[in-house]
């Protein structure tokens, strides 16, 4: 553990940097794709460069060898600063990472960790249009032909995979046995020839995933991570890299954009109104409540006492108070959030209320959806009876 | 490390003393109890005789009070004691401090007053909100003039009960005629500073019930979840049921996190402190609301405890200012 001098130093040093170098008006420079992807391709590089943006790796990358309270104080401050959060980094920092760092050999970890810090960025091909919440039950081949995998088949949902140069992919190796037993884990380049990437142009207006059709694309076996058939056990390692800092960063990102809520009441000359005042004040007490429990469940697993189910429960709150934040600012805004506005990409609490509105259902969805996360509570909190597995081990 | 393991060894003694099987024990032989344990006295500062704990430890009471349902009155003896321990001015300070440590009862009423006073200065009018009054000696209250103890045998001075639903505890009015105090705790200039002190400290204490009564609520109902047949199966086996379980549960957990900063955060506003409540209210009150759902017919019967959570719940929103009330002027301080 580090102690509390010791961390009030690192939080005078992000600050110091975030005061001289913390974007302003990337809200505005996000307003299309290309422009997000560059804003985010420039923050990240400075990140990369002072010493922040992998805290969570080890201390033989730069910046690397943070404890956990370390990354919450660097978290807090990215949070508090309401600097554009790292999105398009995000699958390659934490995913890849923790895919490579636990599972990769010692050659996949030289030859692609680094080529993340220099701004490789990576996608997640898990899921499948018959392959949700039920991830076991991907359908897309691997057909091993001398030393390479040829790969038959159609990934859905891959956050950013227009602009990754590689992907974490899960494919079928064999179809006997329990369906978790034949899938095998690739590391795929996204140009290989075969591979085909399709935006999907979402509710809200943007294009944050897109669908990958894998056309006899061949990958080498030196590309695989973990044994054949072992691909499952790898995908968890994946699944369970991030520990607790995005849904503490984006509730404290949450209660600063609590302003927008004020604004919209001022602007609406609901000052005086009990019932707008008393749903305001209803909202406020739950994104408090979702940053306590929020800020609780990382001192535990700082402190090695984390409890099953507790990340689903952090989840699930941080998910319907994100509705109702988004729900309260559309009621408010009334018509005018009718009339189509702006959308800034990548961000949650933008201020265009029905963008917003419709981005918290990917919090509901995604990553575990709130029924699947309903089952774990029931289950490993409540010691109820158990459904089939799903995406979280 | 000190003070978390002087909170584990109250919560185990509380958890030893008040079993979770045994709801709503006796009301005088629980005073008893809590007084020979010392928890009378667990805020009293040390140099007053007392064990100087910090509003964490009374709050683990609370939590482990609110889960047995009890029936005596630690929350509003322990903000009596608390305003005669702020009351630094008054008189018999001293006197009344060992009187209230060793098992007098002088609760703070949880409801407001409405008093006059007449032009001989004397006082009349309704005191709500006072708990199990029929063991106690005198009141707290908040009269135009200042903060006084009450005494109950005090000339002026009479009590009617006022039925109420919730079966674990009692209610009654103190009715003041013409009465004239004797025992000034603070003068008008100081009872903003006393009132904000205690309702602070009240929204804390009834959180905690809450809290600890809902996870009792809450384990009762999964309990009977998985020994209810219907259908060949146990009715916690079907999914509509366990997603409204781990609703139930994020609800509570969720709420205590937000107890547990404020009670921790020094400088919480009263306002912050009552959010905590108002949450741990709500919570509580959607989970025994699912309680008697989840049991069906027999949550109706008057025999099986569903009811008691239900009614405890429901009468603690209202205690201390209500939801609608808590959540404008939260909504307010926010807006400002
Ligand atoms: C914004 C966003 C980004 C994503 N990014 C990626 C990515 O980068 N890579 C990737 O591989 N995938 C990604 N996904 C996919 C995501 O993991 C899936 O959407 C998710 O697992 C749910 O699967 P599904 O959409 O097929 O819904 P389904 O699984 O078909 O679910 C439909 C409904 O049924 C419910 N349901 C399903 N199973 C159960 C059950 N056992 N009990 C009760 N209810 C159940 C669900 O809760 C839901 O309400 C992303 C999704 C979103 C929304």
């Amino acid at each position: 553990m580090t102690d509390t001098a010791d961390l009030e130093a690192l939080r005078r040093e992000v600050r110091s940097f975030l005061a001289a170098e913390a974007p302003t008006g990337w809200r505005d420079a996000s307003r299309t794709q290309d422009d997000f992807v560059r804003t985010q391709r420039d923050w990240f590089g400075k990140l990369v460069r002072a010493g922040y943006a992998i805290p969570h790796w080890p201390a033989e990358y730069p910046g690397g060898g943070r404890s956990l309270a370390e990354q919450k104080v660097i978290y807090e401050e990215l949070a508090g600063a309401d600097c554009p959060r790292l999105l398009l980094s995000f699958v390659s920092t934490y995913h890849a990472f923790a895919t490579l760092h636990e599972c990769g050999n010692a050659e996949q970890k030289a030859r692609y960790l680094p080529k993340i810090l220099e701004g490789e960025t990576w996608c997640q091909g898990f899921s499948e249009p018959g392959a949700g919440s039920d991830l076991a039950a991907i359908k897309t081949r691997a057909e091993l032909k001398g030393d390479v995998y040829v790969i038959n088949g159609q990934k859905v949902w891959s956050t950013m995979a227009q602009f990754a140069d590689k992907c974490l992919l899960l494919a079928r190796t064999s179809s006997d046995g329990v369906k978790q037993a034949g899938i095998t884990y690739l590391l795929m380049d996204m140009k290989a020839p075969g591979v085909t990437v399709r935006p999907i142009h979402q509710i809200q207006g943007d294009e944050e995933f897109a669908e990958i059709f894998l056309d006899n694309v061949e990958i080498p076996v030196s590309e695989r991570v973990g044994e054949e058939g072992k691909g499952w056990a790898v995908a968890q390692a994946t699944l369970a890299s991030e520990r607790g800092l995005t849904l503490m960063e984006l509730s404290y990102r949450m209660r600063g954009a609590l302003g927008r809520v004020a604004k919209l009441i001022r602007e609406h000359g609901h000052e005086e109104d009990r019932g707008v005042l008393r749903d305001f004040g209803t909202l406020v007490t739950q994104v408090d409540a979702v940053c306590a429990i929020a800020d609780q469940f990382l001192d535990n697993r700082i402190n090695g006492i984390e409890r099953m189910g507790d990340a689903s429960i952090v989840k699930n709150a941080y998910s319907r108070a994100l509705r109702a934040y988004s729900a309260l600012g559309l009621r408010l805004g009334g018509m005018d959030e009718q009339y189509v506005a702006p959308i800034t990409f990548g961000d949650l609490n933008t201020g265009n209320w029905m963008a917003d509105f419709m981005n918290s259902y990917a919090w509901t969805i995604a990553g575990g959806s709130e029924e699947v996360q309903r089952n774990i509570i029931a289950e490993r909190m409540l010691d109820m009876p158990r459904e089939p597995k799903g995406w979280v081990l | 490390m000190g003070a978390v393991i002087e909170l584990n060894e109250l919560t185990d003694a509380a958890q030893k003393a008040f079993p979770a099987d045994k709801l709503s024990p006796s009301r005088d032989e629980s005073w008893q109890l809590a007084a020979e344990m010392g928890w009378l006295m667990v805020r009293l500062p040390e140099e007053d005789g007392g064990l100087g704990f910090t509003r964490e430890a009374s709050t683990a009471l609370h939590l482990e009070m609110g889960r047995v349902l009890a029936a005596m009155p630690l929350i509003p003896a322990q903000l009596g004691l608390q305003a005669v321990i702020a009351s630094e001015d008054f008189a018999e300070r001293a006197d009344w401090l060992e009187r209230l440590a060793g098992g007098e009862y002088a609760p703070l009423p949880m409801l407001s007053a409405k008093l006059t006073q007449g032009s001989d200065g004397s006082i009349s009018g309704t005191i709500s909100g006072v708990f199990e009054a029929d063991m106690a000696v005198a009141v707290v209250a908040q009269l135009p003039g200042g903060y006084a103890l009450v005494p109950l045998d005090a000339p002026g001075v009479s009590l009617v009960e006022r039925p109420i639903w919730d079966p674990s505890r009692r209610l009654f009015d103190v009715v003041l005629e013409s009465y004239t105090p004797t025992l000034m705790l603070t003068d008008a200039s100081g009872a903003k500073a006393l009132h904000d002190r205690l309702s602070g400290e009240a929204q804390l204490a009834l959180a905690a019930d809450c809290i600890g009564a809902a996870g009792a609520a809450l384990d009762m109902t999964i309990e009977y979840m998985k020994v209810r047949r219907q259908f060949d199966r146990p009715i916690a086996l079907f999914q509509a049921l366990k997603h409204r379980a781990a609703d139930m549960k994020t609800r509570i957990v969720v709420a205590e996190a937000l107890l547990w900063k404020r009670v921790r955060d020094e400088s919480a506003s009263v306002t912050e402190l009552a959010a905590a409540k108002v949450l741990a209210a709500e919570a509580f009150r959607f989970v025994t609301e699912e309680m008697v759902q989840l049991h069906g017919g027999i949550g109706l019967t008057d025999e099986h405890p569903c009811h008691l959570f239900l009614k405890r719940a429901l009468l603690n929103l209202q205690l201390c200012g209500n939801a609608d009330l808590w959540n404008e002027r939260v909504g307010r301080e926010a807006l400002a």
